[in-house]
C-alpha cells in the first residue's frame, strides 16, 4: 500500500491518503496526468478500472472525475480524482478505454448522461439511455425532467423512429441477395436480463452480436437524489429485485459512513442473514435461468419450489416477499423474532433435501455439458481487464469476493472461502453458482448459530438492537461502499451536500452476466 | 355405415379429437408432476377440460394471415398437415379386427407418411415470409435430412425379421423373443422419431430461446389450432406405429385389445415427456454430429445384427 502511495505521490497531486483498509484515495491537479497515473498503476499491478463516475459541482463549475482501480488479487486499491470543467464544449478528458477495455461501457454512460467527452475512445456512442435523452445530458444538475416527461408521446415517438431507421439503414446495408439477415434476441426481461442483442446472422452462422442495454434505465441516480436517505431505498431496492437486500446493504453503509454510526453487532449479523437469503433467492433464480435458456423448465420450477421457502422467511421478517426494504442506514429494519430462525432453518432443510437431485439430474448433466462445457469461455487475463467480478470471475479462477477482500457487516466473523471453478466456461459459472448455494447454506447455519447464542447469552437484544438512530440530515461527506451481492461487485458512491434533502450521486457496476451459456 | 363410424368415429376424426385432447391434458398433467407444479386444475375433474376450452378458445380467436405472405401457401398447410397425419390411421391395426387397409406395404406407406410431415412443416416456415420462421423452417428440413436415414433403417428391421412387411402379420409374429432382438432398433426408432417430431432434446426447430417460435412464429387461431392437431395427431400414428412394429401392437399379457396398445402409448407418451423433463436442447450442429456419426453408423449395425439374428436365432433362414 504505501508503494502504491508513492507511486502516485510521483506525480502532481493535492492529496494522497489512505482509505478504509484497502484503498488509497488521490486527487490530481492536472487532467492531462490522468493517463501517465493510470498507466503507472496498471503496471503496479491494478489492471482493472471498475468505474468512471463523474460528480457535478455546478456552483463551483467543475466535474469531479472518479476513477475507481482494483487489483483483484492483492487487495489494492486506488481512488484517483480529479477535477475537468464543466462546460458543455470544454468538459473533455482522456478516455482510458484502450489501456483497460472495461472503461469503454462507464465512459460511454458518463458521456451520455454527463456530456462528458471522453478523447481517444474508440466508440463514443450514447448508451443506456433511451433515444429521446439522446443530447441532452440528463444527469446534469439544471435538467428538466418535468418538461421532458411532459412531452411523454414525441419522446415515445421519437424512440418508435429511432427503431424505424435502424431497421431501414439495416436492411439497405445487408441487402436481400444472400443468406444475411438482422435478428432482434429481445429485449428481454426478466428471466434473461433486461437487454437486447442484435445478431447478425448469416444462415445459422452468428457473424456478429452487438448488445445494447439500455431498455430499463429509470435514472437511478436521479431518483435516489430526489428522496431522502430512506426514501432512496425503495428505489435502491429495485436495482435488481431477485436480490433486493444487499443493494440495500450496500447503501445503507455508505450513508452511516457519512454520518459516522456504527451499528450493532447484532444488525451486522442480521445484514448477513439477509444479504444470504437475497443470494440465495437470486441464485435459485439464476440456476432456473440457466436451463430454461436451453430449453428446460425443470429446474427453474424445482427452483421455484425451493425458492418459495425463502422468501417465507423474508415475508415473516418483513412483510414483502419480493421487496423487502429491510435493510435501512442504522441497521435492520424490523426486530427479530426468534421463531425466525426456524423458518429459515426449515428452508435450509428444504434445500438440503432437494440438492441431491439438483446435483444428479443437473449439474451432471450430460446434454448441458455437451452446450456449455466449452461455450463461453473467459479467461483469468480478461477478467482482470474487463474488470468483471462475482461469480464470472471466480469461475475462471479468480479469487476476489468482498466478502473477504474487505468484510463487512459481520462476514469477518464467518468462516468462508473463495468458491472458484477453473476453466471459466458457462458451465463453471453454473457450477459456481452450485457451489455458492452451499456455501450460502453454511453461512446461514453459522449466523443462525451465532443469533441463539448472542441471544441466549443475552449479549443481543433482539427487539432492540436491531437499529441506531442516523439523523436525518446528513453532513456533507463523500463515501463509497461495496459489497458482494449475487450478480458479482456493487460499488456505491455516494456524495452528500449540506441541503435537504441530501444530495447523491451513484455508480454502480455490475458484471457482466453470470452463469448464462449463450448457445 | 361401417365406413362411415370408421371415418368419422374411430379410428378416424373423432378419435384422433379425442386424443389430442387428452393427451394434450395428460401431457400438461405429467410435465407438471415432474416439474412439481399443478397443472390444469380448475375446469372439470383435475383440470381435464381445460384442453376443450383452449381448443374452442383457438378455434373463435382471428386466424391472421400477414400481408406480404403468399395466402394459399400460408393456408393450405394448416389444412394439410392434420389431414396428412391422421391419414396415417388407415394403416395402423387398431384392434385384432380393425385395420382400415391392410396391405402388403404398411411398412412403407407408414414410413412415407410419417416421414413427409416435417416437409409440410417446412412449407409453413417458408410461406410465412418471416425471418424466424424461415430459420424454424431451415432448422426442420436440416433435422429432416439427418434423422430420415436412421428412421428408415429402424423402421425396416421388424420387416427384415418377419419377412413382411404386413403391419398385421408384424403384429402377430411378435413374441418376448423377437422384441428383445429388436430392442436396439426401437430404441434407435425412438430416437429418430424424437428428432422426426422436432421433441426434446431435437426441438431446435420451435427453439423460443433463439428462434421466438420457430416456424409457428406466424401462426393464430384456427390455423394454430389446426398445426397443432397435426402435431398431436403425428404423436398419435408414431407412437401406435412404434407400438406395432416393435413392442407388439394391441398384443396384451392376457387378452388383445385396444387397451393394451393404449397402456403402450401412453407409457411412450411418459419416457418421451421424462426426456424432455431432464434434457436440454442440443444445439444444430451437434445434433447433426450425433445423427451423422452415431445414429445412421448405429442403424447400419442393427441391419446386420437384425439379419444375424433372423439367421441364426429365429431360424427363418
Amino acid at each position: 500500500m504505501e508503494k502504491l502511495k508513492e507511486l502516485i505521490g510521483t506525480f502532481d497531486v493535492a492529496y494522497v491518503e489512505n482509505y478504509k483498509k484497502v484503498w488509497i484515495k488521490a486527487k490530481l491537479n492536472k487532467a492531462s496526468d490522468l493517463l501517465g497515473v493510470a498507466q503507472a498503476l496498471k503496471d503496479e499491478g491494478l489492471k482493472s478500472l471498475v468505474t468512471v463516475s463523474p460528480t457535478d459541482f455546478p456552483e463551483e463549475n467543475k466535474f469531479e472525475m472518479n476513477y475507481f482501480f482494483e487489483d483483484l488479487l492483492t487487495r489494492r486499491n486506488a481512488w484517483i480524482k480529479v477535477d475537468i470543467p464543466r462546460e458543455l464544449d470544454r468538459c473533455e478528458i482522456d478516455s482510458l478505454t484502450p489501456m483497460f477495455p472495461g472503461a469503454n461501457w462507464h465512459e460511454r454512460e458518463a458521456y451520455s448522461v454527463f456530456g462528458v467527452k471522453f478523447t481517444g475512445h474508440p466508440e463514443l456512442e450514447y448508451f443506456l439511455i433511451s433515444q429521446d435523452y439522446y443530447g441532452k445530458f440528463p444527469f446534469r444538475k439544471g435538467f428538466d425532467w418535468k418538461a421532458h416527461e411532459a412531452n411523454l408521446i414525441e419522446n415515445m415517438n421519437t424512440i418508435f423512429e429511432s427503431f424505424e431507421n435502424e431497421h431501414v439503414e439495416n436492411e439497405k446495408r445487408i441487402g436481400h441477395a444472400g443468406s444475411r439477415t438482422m435478428l432482434n434476441w429481445g429485449p428481454t426481461h426478466p428471466a434473461s436480463g433486461p437487454i437486447r442483442l442484435k445478431v447478425e446472422v448469416d444462415g445459422e452462422d452468428i457473424i456478429s452480436v452487438k448488445p445494447d442495454i439500455g431498455y430499463v434505465w429509470r435514472a437511478l441516480e436521479h431518483l435516489v437524489e430526489e428522496k431522502d436517505f430512506i426514501g432512496a431505498l425503495v428505489a435502491l431496492e429495485r436495482i435488481c429485485f431477485m436480490d433486493n437486500t444487499n443493494s440495500m446493504l450496500c447503501y445503507a453503509q455508505a450513508v452511516e459512513e457519512i454520518a459516522g454510526k456504527e451499528i450493532t453487532p447484532f444488525a451486522a449479523m442480521m445484514r448477513v442473514v439477509l444479504g444470504e437469503i437475497g443470494r440465495i433467492v437470486s441464485h435459485l433464480m439464476g440456476m432456473g435461468g440457466f436451463f430454461n435458456n436451453m430449453g428446460l423448465m425443470t429446474l427453474f420450477m424445482w427452483a421455484l419450489d425451493v425458492r418459495e421457502y425463502f422468501l417465507d422467511v423474508l415475508e415473516d421478517y418483513s412483510g414483502a416477499r419480493i421487496a423487502t426494504a429491510s435493510i435501512e442506514p442504522g441497521g435492520v429494519r424490523y426486530p427479530l423474532d426468534v421463531n425466525l430462525l426456524d423458518t429459515l432453518e426449515k428452508a435450509i432443510q428444504k434445500y438440503e433435501d432437494t440438492r441431491t437431485e439438483f446435483y444428479t439430474i443437473f449439474l451432471k448433466n450430460p446434454t448441458m455439458k455437451m452446450r456449455a462445457a466449452k461455450t463461453g469461455i473467459i479467461t483469468a487475463e480478461e477478467v482482470e481487464s474487463f474488470a468483471l467480478c462475482g461469480i464470472v470471475a471466480r469461475a475462471s479462477g479468480v479469487k476476489t469476493d468482498i466478502r473477504l477482500d474487505e468484510p463487512y457487516a459481520a462476514y469477518d466473523k464467518i468462516d468462508m472461502d473463495y468458491m472458484t471453478a477453473e476453466n471459466g466456461s458457462a458451465m463453471n459459472r453454473f457450477e459456481v453458482l452450485f457451489k455458492e448455494m452451499d456455501q450460502s447454506m453454511s453461512i446461514l447455519k453459522q449466523a443462525i448459530a451465532d443469533l441463539r447464542r448472542g441471544i441466549e447469552s443475552g449479549e443481543y437484544d433482539p427487539q432492540k438492537d436491531h437499529m441506531v438512530k442516523i439523523p436525518k440530515k446528513l453532513p456533507a461527506g463523500e463515501a463509497i461502499s461495496r459489497v458482494e451481492w449475487s450478480r458479482g461487485e456493487l460499488m456505491i458512491h455516494l456524495v452528500t451536500q449540506d441541503t435537504i434533502p441530501p444530495e447523491d450521486q451513484s455508480a454502480k457496476r455490475q458484471p457482466y452476466h453470470d452463469g448464462r451459456a449463450p448457445a | 355405415m361401417e365406413l362411415l363410424f370408421n371415418i368419422y368415429v374411430f379410428p378416424g376424426t373423432l378419435f384422433v379429437l379425442v386424443w389430442t385432447v387428452f393427451v394434450f391434458w395428460f401431457f400438461r398433467k405429467f410435465m407438471a408432476y415432474l416439474h412439481k407444479r399443478i397443472g390444469p386444475h380448475y375446469n372439470g375433474p383435475a383440470g381435464s377440460l381445460q384442453t376443450l376450452y383452449d381448443l374452442s378458445k383457438l378455434l373463435s380467436k382471428e386466424s391472421i394471415t400477414p400481408h406480404n405472405v403468399n395466402p394459399y401457401l400460408f393456408s393450405a398447410i394448416p389444412i394439410l398437415a392434420p389431414t396428412i397425419a391422421i391419414l396415417t390411421v388407415v394403416l395402423i391395426p387398431w384392434t385384432p379386427e380393425l385395420t382400415i387397409v391392410d396391405t402388403s406395404y404398411g411398412v412403407l406407406a407408414l414410413v412415407v407418411l410419417i416421414g413427409i410431415e416435417p416437409f409440410l412443416l417446412f412449407l409453413t416456415g417458408f410461406g410465412s415470409n418471416n425471418k424466424y420462421s424461415f430459420l424454424g423452417g431451415i432448422r426442420i428440413l436440416t433435422q429432416m435430412i439427418s434423422m430420415e436415414t436412421s428412421f428408415f433403417l429402424s423402421a425396416l428391421s421388424p420387416a427384415l425379421l418377419f419377412g413382411t412387411m404386413n403391419l398385421i402379420e408384424i403384429t402377430e409374429a411378435n413374441t418376448w423373443l423377437t422384441t428383445l432382438i429388436l430392442l436396439p432398433g426401437a430404441i434407435l426408432f425412438f430416437i429418430s422419431i424424437l428428432g422426426v417430431l422436432e421433441q426434446p432434446p431435437f426441438n431446435i426447430p420451435d427453439a423460443e430461446q433463439e428462434i421466438v417460435y420457430g416456424f409457428y412464429t406466424e401462426y393464430s387461431g384456427t390455423n394454430y389450432f389446426l398445426l397443432k392437431l397435426a402435431e398431436f395427431g403425428e404423436f398419435l400414428v408414431v407412437f401406435a406405429a412404434t407400438i406395432t412394429l416393435f413392442f407388439g401392437g394391441y398384443r396384451g399379457l392376457f387378452f388383445d385389445s385396444f387397451l393394451c396398445l393404449f397402456v403402450k402409448m401412453l407409457i411412450m407418451a411418459m419416457l418421451m415427456l421424462a426426456i424432455r423433463a431432464s434434457t436440454p436442447r442440443i444445439r444444430l450442429n451437434q445434433m447433426l454430429a450425433f445423427a451423422w456419426s452415431y445414429l445412421v453408423p448405429l442403424s447400419f449395425l442393427n441391419m446386420v445384427w437384425i439379419v444375424i439374428a433372423r439367421l441364426y436365432i429365429v431360424g427363418g433362414g
